[in-house]
């Protein structure tokens, strides 16, 4: 009872940290409230749009979650299952059109958002109760602009007006990157690999280091529990071993000298009993170890 | 109009013939097929690691073979969808080197190191090799990402050359794991000198206290405290370390002898096939005979050379500090670098050959499963630095 119990909690626990992984890492990314010269829909239409982002590093199925731009009413628009688009590939963007028009399709939301006024949007887990994240588009959203995270699925939000470097980027990233920036600053900035060597050699040497010192440790704690469980053995106390250790320990190899020169002499040997036992092993039956199904049956 | 029966034969031999080897292949393709068959040569004449150089060298021929690429007939390796494709899918995902891993995991007795936790600075010190390589490959004009996959090649180790570079420098890859096995076969005839350069004869004498017996239980704790320790302070070597100390645990543990078996012998060697195999596929003619892999080969020799020299010159060093009781040999040092355990027996060897009753291997064991490690965490730093 007690083991299915135990089992029962590691399953919960499993069963959390899956979740854990899963949507909470949905991020609204971008929203246009104005759409007057940006993306159309499927219709060719303009529409105010949300962009949720999927920041985690695996696919994401977001059908059943719900979004919104009511508090009090956190299910207001969920997102409907069986449409395979509903499944964002790693670090994917999708846009909901917000034209109160679903009956045009999974990605048309059942509300709009209004101009000049503070937007709250919000996206509810399936339980309609977890938020997993909201923003407040700002009223003083001018038209054609759009209210963006300055990095994917992070960082500030931004006003853009798609001059310049704010661009606005409709299922596309927020940043539009074409180089990697940690290589751009490794070959700016150290040109020769100095830095490099000095941390990465730092790094090797800190793991192994106290990998070393740790063990340096364990086996320090290791012979000295060794030593005491010997002694309780043999029944010695800890005053006859400091006794001992005041005497010089004893080398392997001068025991041995004695041990030989002592049946040199008495041509000693040990009186051993020449009995030989074979006890049967118990173990217990597991059709993994079991030879019956290791036999192969051959054809006749 | 009909074709004549002579006509439509004609048409179809012509037709044959363009798809034959024959008439595709370029004078790349046999210096390709000449490298593959030098592989095998080297592997079963002189014996130089056969169970890496066989599957390499024939992977080579398999993949050197000229048939008419613009035919889609999916048998080449880069095309999507074939069979080679498919197996080579471990390789450049990067997950047929996490395997190996664990197998190596459950082949490595850490005993030694265990019992002479010290031994681990030399596995450290000896991947000064990866980053003066890394040094030297930036001066020669690579970019810092593929400079760091061609500089692990000085880790000496196969699978952690081609985790890395399948990560950093795909385009390289084929290039850098025919560069890291061959230079692992090398080892015997690449350190010998450098260890002999780097040492006096006295130094060469030096005998080292036997390593004291270590405890299930220490041996149980290592795998467990190293995993987590490591991976604590580079977690981007998960993948690596993680498998590496599981396996080791599997072996340790008591009660998991079954799987220990299988992750060391049967699942080690079905990806060792098949990893070798692709990997010799994967070094097409086109790709392989470039400026760039002469580099590479070059740069994987100074790799090698320079973590050889750099175990030998810390072991050197750390003597200065140790009691006269306490001293290395600093022929051990060589074996910082993780050629497991071909650098072991080299250390010991070059012991031999001076002293016949110093025996150097379980000594040399400690330093040289260090470098598994010391390697594995090496191309973590540079996966977290540079991906």
């Amino acid at each position: 009872m007690k083991k299915n119990i135990f089992l029962l909690i590691i399953a919960l626990f499993c069963c959390a940290a899956v979740n854990g992984q899963g949507r909470s890492a949905l991020r609204i990314n971008e929203v246009m409230v104005v759409n007057d010269s940006n993306a159309v829909d499927d219709f060719g239409q303009r529409h105010a749009w949300i962009e949720l982002f999927n920041s985690l590093h695996a696919p994401m199925e977001i059908s059943s979650v719900y979004i919104t731009n009511d508090p009090q009413n956190p299910k207001k628009y969920p997102v409907p299952l069986g449409d395979v688009n509903t499944r964002i590939p790693k670090r994917q963007h999708v846009i909901f059109w917000a034209d109160g028009k679903p009956s045009r399709g999974t990605f048309h939301l059942n509300f709009l958002l209004e101009e000049g006024k503070d937007n709250w949007i919000g996206v509810y887990d399936a339980n309609g109760i977890t938020l997993i994240d909201s923003v407040t588009v700002p009223a003083s959203l001018g038209r054609g602009m759009s209210y963006a995270r300055s990095v994917d699925g992070a960082g500030e939000w931004q006003m853009r007006d798609d001059e310049g470097d704010n661009y606005i980027t409709p299922s596309s990233n927020n940043i539009i990157r074409d180089q990697n920036d940690k290589i751009a600053l490794f070959k700016a900035r150290d040109k020769n690999g100095f830095a490099m060597t000095i941390m990465a050699m730092s790094i090797v040497f800190s793991a192994l280091l106290i990998l070393c010192l740790c063990f340096l440790a364990i086996s320090k704690i290791g012979e000295s529990i060794a030593r005491r469980n010997k002694m309780e053995a043999h029944g010695i106390s800890v005053a006859d071993t400091d006794a001992h250790a005041a005497t010089g320990h004893d080398t392997g190899e001068e025991i041995a000298a004695i041990a030989m020169a002592l049946r040199d002499h008495f041509d000693a040997h040990d009186q051993e009993s020449t009995i030989l036992t074979i006890n049967k092993v118990r173990r217990s039956y597991s059709p993994w170890s079991s030879k019956i199904y290791g036999m192969r049956h051959l054809p006749k | 109009m009909e074709l004549s029966f002579g006509d439509f034969l004609m048409s179809n031999l012509t037709q044959f013939w363009h798809f034959t080897g024959f008439y595709n292949a370029t004078w790349q393709h046999f210096v390709m097929l000449a490298v593959g068959l030098f592989f095998i040569w080297l592997a079963i004449k002189k014996d130089f690691e056969p169970m890496l150089l066989v599957p390499i060298g024939f992977g080579i021929l398999i993949g050197n073979i000229p048939f008419n690429t613009h035919a889609g007939l999916e048998i080449g390796i880069y095309e999507e969808g074939s069979v080679l494709n498919i197996l080579y899918n471990g390789v450049s995902a990067g997950w047929y080197p996490p395997l190996i891993f664990l197998g190596i995991g459950a082949m490595t007795d850490f005993s030694a190191l265990i019992a002479n936790p010290k031994l681990m600075l030399i596995g450290a010190a000896a991947q000064f090799g990866i980053f003066g390589a890394y040094m030297v490959a930036l001066a020669i004009g690579f970019e810092p990402d593929q400079a760091g996959a061609i500089a692990i090649i000085g880790g000496a180790d196969g699978p952690t050359a081609i985790f890395l570079s399948s990560k950093l420098a795909p385009n390289l890859m084929g290039a850098i794991a025919v560069s890291a096995y061959s230079y692992m076969a090398l080892v015997p005839v690449i350190q010998p000198p450098i260890m002999r350069l780097l040492t006096t004869k006295n130094e060469r004498l030096i005998r080292m206290k036997p390593a004291r017996a270590v405890s299930q239980n220490e041996k149980i704790i290592f795998p467990i405290v190293g995993m987590m320790l490591t991976c604590f302070v580079v977690p981007s070597g998960l993948p690596l370390l993680g498998m590496l100390f599981f396996g080791n645990l599997l072996r340790e543990c008591g009660v998991t002898t079954r799987l220990a078996k299988t992750a060391s012998n049967a699942l080690t060697d079905i990806v060792t096939i098949l990893l070798g195999m692709t990997v010799g596929a994967s070094t097409q003619a086109t790709s392989f005979l470039t400026p760039e892999t002469i580099f590479i080969f070059f740069l994987g020799f100074m790799a090698f050379i320079i973590a050889s020299a750099s175990g030998v010159c810390f072991v050197k060093i750390f003597n200065i500090f140790l009691p006269k009781s306490k001293k290395i040999n600093p022929l051990i040092g060589n074996a910082g670098v993780s050629a497991v355990p071909m650098s072991a027996r080299i250390s010991n060897n070059l012991g031999l050959e001076y002293d016949p009753s110093n025996y150097l291997l379980m000594h040399a064991m400690g330093p040289n499963v260090a470098g598994v490690i010391g390697s594995a965490v090496a191309a973590g730093v540079l996966l977290g630095f540079l991906a």
